[in-house]
């Protein structure tokens, strides 16, 4: 059975030798880091928190998309899934960009706990720094902190962080190379070895997903606490996961490596999932608020209270954002994503992919980005705004890491054979029916 | 009573391979036949496409029956709590779009999957209590082993011969006139 996939994978290989485009993207994403590590330095200096919060925003964006291809990934092995097969040698391809971004991780750790400015990002980090909206009170006497400081300290989060880089890391490290042998030896152990890893890997990918948005993003506001936080960034990685290999996947198509591998009927499930996280995300997201807004906690409505009022009680730029997240990241996907064209027309998915990349960046800027600062007015705070030119340093900073994580897909793409010719349901895959 | 079969229905043809049957569906969709059909033991993917079959419309009424929904939820949470008797629940505005929206979601859901129903009941006409093919006595052996093509009298191109003619050569083992 694998003789036809010989075939057809050897008349795909011409398009292939094509130049690799490998070296420019590493040339945009070391531009887009030295923007974005120069404006690190400047906000530590300068006490801007904003300009190292961009650093955050290109990681976390990064870390969702590599998140949902690695969840897709187990999860199409769990499934057994027959469809998937030639869509998901594009996505280990992409997985190894995971050991890069970890290491992308610690300039914004490291630095500003080596220049002496510890609570620039995370204010726990600094038991020193007054607590905004609680006069005179420091983190290190801040009762809400001391009940956390056993999770909330650096050696912990640290230790936290090199073992969620050593699950995803090693995972992704795993299910590639049982899925490469696979292309040099005619072995069906390495689909089963694959299904197992992802038995286990797809709980290890969860907690590590779910307590690395606690540790990295939730305890920007240490004070507040959502037991959604981790459903909603699953919910968010799988649709960023999906929309980027379904970019991919038409681009590869089209340009030749695929062409006439992926066809419509992988289009149309990809979309089908897309729209399902669509609806996923909207119930988590609302979820969150819902309850938050019916229970009425001062602990915790205030961490959408910054995201809403001015101190005057008018509606803040965050407050459009979040309209817009609503229309923008929820209805019209879900509007798009409903009609059946759209799911199998190259240029109607590949948009509105791109627009759920777009949002999935706003997203989270809304959740990162919005973090209280003391000063010395009526609330003892104020908010981060929305428009700043940091904006542009975000920019920077999710190309740089783009760059590098693109590059590092195209590298192992070059190396691999377009699919995998030898896996079980890989005639099943070309074949695929809607 | 015996039912007394009169009229002829249609000309029925049958296959016991698939690629053969396969390609014959796809001949009587290019000699422009419209009152036709299809019987098979299992499913064939792709076989609506080379039937020559566009997308269901059923899809439609989903979103109406969503949409229709999603509009009486929010009718009816206004009505009761916002217009009709105004109460003060948590310190909540009488009526907003975020406290009453799982009653929205909730009726958009139920809404969707009636419509469905229905859409599907409307667009293949059911109920029917009987159907005309029921009269061939091997009709099971679509259940079992064989590809039947149904081409209907009641198709503006039917001509007995012809189309008797024109199953013969597309491939028909056994070819059945079915009355009704």
């Amino acid at each position: 059975m694998s003789a036809e996939a010989v075939a057809t994978s050897s008349a795909a290989a011409p398009a292939t030798s094509r130049k690799n485009p490998a070296g420019i993207f590493l040339v945009v994403g070391i531009i887009g880091l030295a923007i974005g590590l120069g404006a690190l330095v400047m906000g530590i200096q300068n006490n801007d928190s904003r300009l190292a919060l961009s650093w955050l925003v290109g990681f976390t964006f990064w870390f969702s998309v590599l998140a949902g291809m690695l969840f897709l990934t187990q999860i199409s092995y769990l499934f057994d899934a027959g469809w998937v097969v030639v869509v998901r040698r594009q996505m280990e391809n992409c997985l190894a960009a995971f050991k890069w971004l970890w290491l992308l991780l610690i300039p914004v750790i490291a630095l500003p706990l080596l220049m002496d400015n510890p609570g620039l990002v995370w204010r726990w980090m600094d038991l020193d720094a007054v607590v905004p909206g609680i006069h005179h009170t420091t983190v290190g006497n801040d009762v809400l902190y001391l009940h956390k400081a056993g999770l909330l300290n650096v050696p912990f989060l640290i230790g936290r962080l090199c073992i969620y880089a050593l699950v995803t890391c090693g995972l992704a490290f795993l299910l590639r190379k049982n899925s490469f042998s696979s292309d040099l030896e005619i072995n069906p152990k390495y689909y089963k070895n694959c299904r197992k890893i992802s038995a286990v890997g797809i709980f290890l990918t969860a907690f590590t997903a779910t307590f690395a948005v606690f540790d990295l993003l939730m305890s920007l506001s240490y004070h507040w606490f959502s037991t959604m936080y981790g459903v909603w960034f699953f919910a968010l990685s799988m649709r960023l996961g999906i929309a980027a290999t379904a970019v991919l996947c038409f681009h590869l198509s089209q340009q030749g490596r695929l062409k006439g591998l992926y066809n419509q009927s992988h289009a149309y499930f990809l979309g089908c999932l897309a729209l399902a996280f669509t609806v996923f995300w909207a119930y988590i997201s609302f979820s969150q608020y819902f309850l938050i807004y019916n229970a009425n906690i001062p602990e915790e409505t205030f961490w959408y209270n910054i995201r809403e009022l001015n101190i005057d009680g008018s509606k803040s730029a965050w407050w459009y954002v979040s309209m817009g997240l609503i229309f923008g990241f929820f209805v019209i996907p879900f509007i798009a994503l409903l009609w059946y064209p759209t799911k199998i027309k190259p240029w109607r998915f590949r948009t509105i992919s791109c627009w759920i990349m777009f949002m999935g960046l706003i997203d989270i800027i809304f959740n990162v980005v919005p973090i209280q600062e003391p000063v010395d007015n009526i609330l003892g705070f104020q908010v981060l705004p929305f428009l700043s030119p940091a904006l542009l340093v975000d920019v920077a900073v999710v190309a740089g890491i783009g760059g590098i994580c693109i590059w590092a897909a195209l590298r192992s793409a070059a190396k691999q054979e377009p699919i995998p010719l030898h896996d079980p349901r890989v005639l099943e895959s070309i074949h695929a029916a809607e | 009573m015996e039912h007394q079969p009169k009229a002829l229905y249609c000309l029925l043809g049958t296959f016991t391979k698939t690629p053969e049957f396969f390609e014959a569906a796809g001949k009587v969709r290019d000699a422009g036949y419209k009152k036709w059909d299809t019987f098979t033991p299992f499913p064939v993917h792709g076989l609506d496409a080379q039937m020559g079959m566009k997308r269901s419309k059923v899809p439609m009424f989903t979103f109406c029956g969503g949409l229709f929904g999603f509009c009486l939820g929010t009718l009816i949470t206004w009505y009761m709590n916002g217009w009709d008797y105004p109460l003060i629940v948590g310190g909540k505005p009488f009526w907003s779009p975020v406290f009453p929206f799982p009653v929205m979601y909730e009726l958009t859901i139920l809404n969707a999957a009636f419509g469905t129903l229905l859409g599907m009941f409307v667009m293949n006409m059911l109920p029917r209590h009987n159907h005309p093919l029921f009269n061939y006595p091997d009709f099971v052996r679509s259940n079992d082993d064989t590809f039947f093509i149904v081409i209907e009298k009641s198709d503006p191109k039917f001509n007995r011969e012809a189309t008797e003619a024109f199953l013969k050569e597309i491939g028909a083992e056994e070819i059945h006139a079915v009355e009704a």
